[in-house]
């Protein structure tokens, strides 16, 4: 079980913990078989739904009872005026917050959270309003999911999911100061970093941006970027981001200035993993430039053949891969062997 | 990150009969957590068949016994297997249904033809594809999917419009690191890897993906212990010596992290006295980390153990007599460890 220390017990221990535990283990078995029993009857009605929110309360993954809820709540929804309608959809809301604050990676719950929203009938009236609201309450409840894990990635995909839902959209530099603010505070969550990227292309495409203001963008996100290189030049996170900001193609100024910025890091880390990588590979990038002449492609080759034989020596547990990397460039085809 | 207990144990070795008796006594302690695990019972039972044929124990479960539990599964409205009787069909648990009777040589015992109907509504026009009639979209259920059919020989009952459409929506869900999402747009995670590129390697399309990237990206989830995450920063935890591992060995790079290390970190998650593998070393083991501790131990050649196909996730004999094979790595199989 995912994290949970094991312990030693005496068979009497056990036994005694086993004793204690008939009567909860009696008591789920027998709601259970009441709320399997009535969905086999299809008994939807109100009562029902209030046996599954106790078998719920149980066992918040028992995802065939949230099916049978979904149905009785599908039954019960064409009887119902809109406002009783609005008013069990935020009951459900309720009770899934209260579930997700205590398992927050149970997909099942997640997923009746969309159903919920995706259920919200317009109005009221001629307005729209119930739908706004919903839907922004959704943006604060995942906001504090994240609060409380910034790593979980239930969060950060239902995250994507309300943004793209909302009645009416956020700008996307919204999003752009949210992955800002997750970043500076713990350079290490590569979630956010991983965020950016997305929300930084999807700017790009949205607003047709032109190459020059790229590159101005791109220049304050190396100097970010920079900042949490130098901060922790052993936390992944951020070289994984550098790697997305240079992409396969870079200018050559833009390659030459960050390969000097990593130069003068690596000269105060000479055993940073991470440095020597980065730059082994923005070598090979180099030699591959079409300015670069072919005696120069050369020697960048060599010294980026040097920096893998050095990275087979401070990271030995990789070794072989840094031997495959010195013999070959970037983007060429590695064999696959026939297992 | 490191772990003090982790790499302590060089001489430690794999506790087949223990772990072979702890599958046998999984159904045996029904306490509370057991009855709230249900929804999880017909995916426990692949995990602990698929490990004891990987210990060369096929016989472990009562033969009969899983084959009448797997048929009480079924679920007539939906057309496909729940996780327990009385619970709805889903993806997630058909496919287990599927491979344990393949594993017990009972397939023809199913209807394979609703299962194939509902096997193939699940594909969205988009190519994603949902677990059941909720809709929820996931790689995993991709990778399910394809696995399913595959295994039932029915994969080409896909329509080449709906296999592009499906090789489409992977590539959607590919990241700048090499790895893949859950969905378009979400962040590379191991056990999303493994399901898309094993979904890949099934349609014969591996050359999506990017070797020299993705290689570099699993090995680095290697830590100084020798355990292997699911993402960059993260903690390590022995279900990654699969899904890591097993991509790896797709993309034919299973050299590219420290075998002996990960060998002896899902040793010590051992639990020696009672059997069963943990997530980490010191945790309750559970036969969901069994499963994937031994499957990683077989991956990287362990002496004494069967092998397993990475692309599937079931012994390579079946795999390979049913002509499913695709291209793959494993280490040579030692004759003794240390």
């Amino acid at each position: 079980m995912h994290g949970i220390k094991r312990s030693r017990i005496t068979p009497q221990a056990a036994e005694a913990k086993r004793v204690k535990e008939q009567s909860k283990i009696e008591a789920y078995l027998a709601l259970q078989s009441d709320v399997l029993g009535r969905k086999r009857s299809k008994d939807l009605t109100t009562d029902s739904l209030g046996q599954t929110t106790k078998l719920l309360d149980l066992n918040p993954e028992f995802y065939t009872i949230w099916n049978f809820r979904r149905n009785i709540l599908l039954t019960l929804f064409p009887t119902l005026s809109p406002d009783e309608v609005v008013a069990h959809l935020t009951s459900d809301l309720r009770l899934t917050t209260s579930y997700l604050l205590v398992h927050p990676k149970v997909y099942w719950i997640w997923n009746h959270r969309k159903w919920c929203l995706e259920s919200v009938p317009d109005g009221p009236g001629e307005s729209v309003k119930w739908k706004e609201e919903f839907w922004k309450g959704e943006l604060k409840l995942v906001e504090k999911m994240l609060d409380a894990d910034s790593r979980n990635f239930h969060a950060w995909d239902y995250r994507r999911y309300v943004l793209a839902s909302l009645p009416t959209q956020r700008p996307l530099l919204d999003e752009l100061k949210y992955t800002q603010s997750k970043i500076e505070s713990n350079f290490s969550n590569f979630s956010a970093w991983h965020c950016r990227t997305k929300t930084l292309a999807a700017i790009w495409e949205k607003e047709h941006t032109s190459e020059i203001e790229i590159r101005k963008t791109k220049d304050q996100e190396f100097e970010l970027v920079t900042q949490a290189l130098w901060t922790d030049p052993n936390d992944q996170s951020g070289w994984l981001y550098h790697r997305w900001l240079v992409g396969s193609e870079p200018s050559l100024d833009i390659l030459q200035r960050e390969m000097k910025n990593i130069k003068d890091l690596y000269e105060v880390e000479p055993d940073s993993k991470w440095c020597i990588n980065a730059l082994a590979h923005y070598t090979l990038l180099l030699a591959k430039n079409s300015s670069t002449t072919s005696d120069d492609e050369e020697k960048l080759k060599s010294e980026a053949k040097n920096l893998y034989r050095r990275l087979e020596d401070v990271d030995p547990d990789r070794k072989n891969r840094y031997k495959d990397m010195g013999m070959s460039t970037p983007g060429s085809p590695i064999q696959l062997d026939q297992g | 990150m490191s772990s003090a207990t982790a790499s302590s144990s060089s001489n430690t070795k794999l506790d087949t009969a223990l772990h072979v008796k702890y599958i046998q006594n999984l159904d045996k302690r029904q306490d509370l957590a057991y009855h709230l695990t249900s929804h999880l019972r017909l995916n426990g039972i692949y995990w602990g068949l698929t490990a004891a044929h990987i210990m060369g124990q096929p016989s472990t479960l009562d033969r009969e016994g899983v084959i009448e539990y797997v048929l009480s599964c079924w679920d007539e409205d939906a057309g496909s297997f729940g996780p327990h009787p009385g619970h709805d069909g889903h993806i997630l648990a058909t496919l287990s249904g599927i491979q344990i009777m393949l594993m017990e040589d009972a397939i023809h015992r199913i209807n394979l033809e609703r299962v194939t109907k509902f096997l193939l509504d699940r594909i969205n026009d988009d190519g994603s594809v949902s677990g059941d009639i909720w809709g929820e979209i996931d790689t995993r259920f991709t990778y399910i999917c394809l696995s399913s059919l595959s295994l039932l020989g029915k994969l080409d009952e896909i329509s080449s419009k709906k296999k592009q459409n499906i090789i489409e929506y992977i590539k959607k869900c590919k990241n700048f690191d090499g790895g893949f999402g859950r969905v378009p747009g979400a962040e590379s995670h191991s056990g999303q890897v493994w399901v898309c590129t094993a979904a890949l390697s099934i349609l014969n399309r591996q050359d999506l993906i990017d070797i020299p990237l993705l290689g570099s990206w699993l090995s680095e989830r290697q830590l100084p212990n020798g355990g292997l995450n699911g993402r960059p920063e993260k903690l390590e935890d022995v279900c990654y010596s699969w899904w890591c591992l097993a991509s790896i060995s797709i993309i034919g790079k299973l050299n590219w992290i420290n075998k002996d290390k990960l060998i002896n970190f899902i040793l010590s998650a051992q639990d020696l006295e009672d059997g069963g593998i943990a997530d980490r070393p010191g945790d309750w083991v559970d036969v969901f980390h069994t499963i994937f501790g031994l499957a990683g131990l077989s991956l990287l050649g362990y002496p004494g153990l069967e092998d397993i196909d990475p692309v599937y996730c079931m012994p390579a004999k079946l795999i390979n007599r049913l002509g499913l094979q695709k291209p793959y790595a494993t280490l040579e199989r030692m004759t003794s460890y240390p």
